[in-house]
């Protein structure tokens, strides 16, 4: 979080952002830490407009959602507003900051809506009260089905005025999802809506991952009588195996840069990492060693893996380094450690650890340090996987045998079930900005 | 023992060249032994009975067909430990009568499904289901069934028999299972 400061700091020293200088008062150490108190006021209908309080509702709640699970904020009640909330005025010399200053919030965001033969604009405005000044000021055009699209925008748009780095919400969730009986590759919104089914293999279809650059994901299917690798096109729908050796293709995990892959195959009758090409040719393999190597994972240089090998005995995390092949043992605590995934910040590595019959997740920095656990009681918690920009995970939990999808902060506060109820899904993964 | 007994052998060999060679010593010429006639039969060649092809095929197809039958009903799947791929006893044990099965139908091809309960996590599964799956294969070439009439495949953890999650369902699921292929 430090980096966030030294980030906002920067800005200011540039001067072309001026208003953070002011904005650097509104400091955001770690979530959750020091919370910023924020009044978020219903959209109004602005001049021309079909008036719609579904739309103002709906905003107001998928924006309030969106920073709920942020932890930066202290939300100001909406029923002690004063009279300013239902004003339409967006300019900062048409506000009544002195009200906003009585609820002692510091934070303000104010907007209108606009509903015209089918398209939608948003204004919207981010206040700081305190030296009365736009901090941002955005405006959306779209369907009227874009409303929750353009909240997640907006959403990421205050963290990147509050804190130097967009929020993670206006991005995707791809998982698996066993809603028709078998397995099969489902697309969602980060707070679980809009899902679409892209896969009917009516197989088995495991473990997806995003490419960075491109609208793609990675996956395992037994479409054709083996775990094979896939690769689909998430727009145009466009399928093709990627690995089909014999035996195992699983686990493949993007490279940083989108032009490799990183997974596990057994086709020399034991699992190893290899590391293929996004034509499917085999580059390099990584590990050598009689034992089991799964769960590749990269580091966000590009030159690191992390992977689980049980070639010590019980399951445990190591990391092999790309370019000298050189394994090092990375968690020794536990005995049943699985699923790593590295923070795109590179400080951090998630992973599942099997405890007493039940999953939960800790986290280690990569020298080995700091092995502590963020999720705690009932429930298998598996799969971790990081938002783009470090700041929350996103995982598997069956508590109470509902196998669904959970987000949470990074530091393990704020859970909250995001796939729908009785669904029966798990296996999520992050996608890149979207 | 075996040495000894080696030695003995060798023993006894050298004393039996000795005895022939102090036998053949003293040239004692035989006489010229009589010419004798031999009478030779000939024997009327008799023709081979004719076997009826047809009725022995399909007899020889019963009898695969009976013995792939046998071999498809009759192969019983192996269990495992939690985390292990080491073969148990009675694991073995099943794999000696399934070889058996097998080796009377040649014609059958097999494909051997690893399998793992659904505690811990799902890719290291499908890599521990595969090495029970070839566990199982390289026992069953041990016994003499040709490694390329069996395939292996892991499902990990995809495809349990009991859904429940109790030490009964676990113990059902850890397991090696046979298709066959025809």
């Amino acid at each position: 979080m430090k980096y966030f400061k030294a980030f906002i700091v920067c800005i200011a020293l540039l001067g072309w952002f001026s208003n953070v200088a002011s904005a650097a008062r509104i400091e955001i150490s770690a979530p959750g830490e020091k919370t910023i108190p924020l009044a978020i006021t219903r959209l109004l209908p602005m001049p021309g407009t079909t008036v719609s309080s579904a739309v103002a509702v709906e905003f107001q709640q998928v924006l309030l959602s969106d920073l709920e699970l942020s932890g930066l904020f202290d939300m100001v009640d909406s029923a002690a507003f004063l009279s300013d909330a239902n004003k339409l005025g967006l300019r900062s010399n048409e506000i009544d900051f002195y009200q906003w200053r009585l609820l002692a919030t510091d934070a303000l965001i104010k907007g209108g809506y606009k509903i015209d033969s089918g398209r939608l604009t948003v204004e919207l405005r981010l206040f700081d009260v305190v030296t009365r000044r736009l901090l941002s000021g955005r405006r959306y055009v779209g369907k009227l089905t874009d409303v929750r699209k353009i909240a997640h925008k907006f959403a990421d748009q205050i963290m990147l005025s509050l804190t130097g780095e967009k929020g993670p919400f206006a991005t995707k969730i791809a998982y698996i999802s066993k809603r028709t009986g078998r397995k099969e590759l489902n697309l969602m919104d980060v707070d679980g809506h809009n899902s679409v089914r892209l896969t009917a293999h009516k197989t088995i279809v495991l473990n997806p991952d995003f490419s960075p650059t491109r609208k793609e994901l990675i996956f395992t299917s037994y479409r054709n009588g083996n775990p094979d690798l896939f690769r689909k096109e998430i727009y145009t729908g466009r399928e093709s195996r990627l690995s089909l050796k014999q035996g195992l293709n699983i686990g493949g995990r993007y490279s940083p840069d989108g032009r490799e892959v990183a997974l596990t195959l057994s086709k020399d009758k034991n699992s190893e990492l290899y590391l293929i090409g996004t034509d499917g040719t085999i580059h390099q393999r990584l590990t050598n060693h009689w034992g089991i190597d799964v769960d590749p994972s990269w580091n966000p240089e590009g030159d690191k893996i992390a992977f689980v090998s049980d070639r010590r005995g019980n399951p445990h995390i190591f990391i092999v380094d790309v370019h000298s092949l050189e394994v090092t043992r990375l968690t020794h605590a536990g005995k049943y450690n699985a699923t790593p995934a590295w923070s795109p910040k590179g400080d951090k590595i998630v992973y599942a650890r099997l405890d007493k019959g039940v999953f939960n997740l800790f986290t280690i920095r990569p020298d080995g340090s700091e092995d502590r656990q963020i999720t705690f009681g009932a429930g298998n918690k598996e799969h971790p996987r990081w938002s783009p920009d470090g700041r929350f995970l996103v995982y598997s939990n069956d508590l109470n045998k509902d196998k669904s999808i959970w987000i949470m902060r990074a530091d393990g506060t704020g859970g909250r079930r995001i796939s729908a109820a009785t669904a029966r899904d798990s296996h999520p993964a992050w996608s890149g900005r979207w | 023992m075996q040495k000894l007994t080696i030695t003995g052998l060798a023993l006894l060999f050298a004393l039996s060249l000795l005895v022939s060679g102090c036998a053949k010593t003293p040239a004692q010429e035989d006489p010229m032994p009589e010419e004798k006639t031999i009478i030779e039969e000939v024997k009327q060649q008799e023709p081979t009975v004719v076997i009826d092809q047809a009725i022995t095929e399909e007899e020889a197809a019963a009898q695969a067909l009976a013995a792939e039958k046998a071999a498809a009903n009759g192969l019983v799947r192996i269990q495992f430990d939690f985390d292990q791929y080491v073969l148990t006893d009675s694991a073995k044990g099943i794999l000696v009568s399934n070889a058996a099965l097998l080796t009377a139908a040649p014609a059958v091809q097999v494909l051997i499904e690893g399998h793992c309960d659904e505690r811990g996590s799902d890719e290291y599964n499908l890599a521990l289901g595969e090495k029970r799956a070839l566990a199982t294969k390289s026992y069953l070439v041990s016994l003499g069934v040709a490694a390329d009439r069996m395939s292996v495949i892991s499902y990990g953890e995809e495809m349990p028999i009991d859904a429940a999650s109790n030490e009964a369902a676990w113990s059902l699921n850890r397991r090696a299972n046979f298709k066959v292929k025809r």
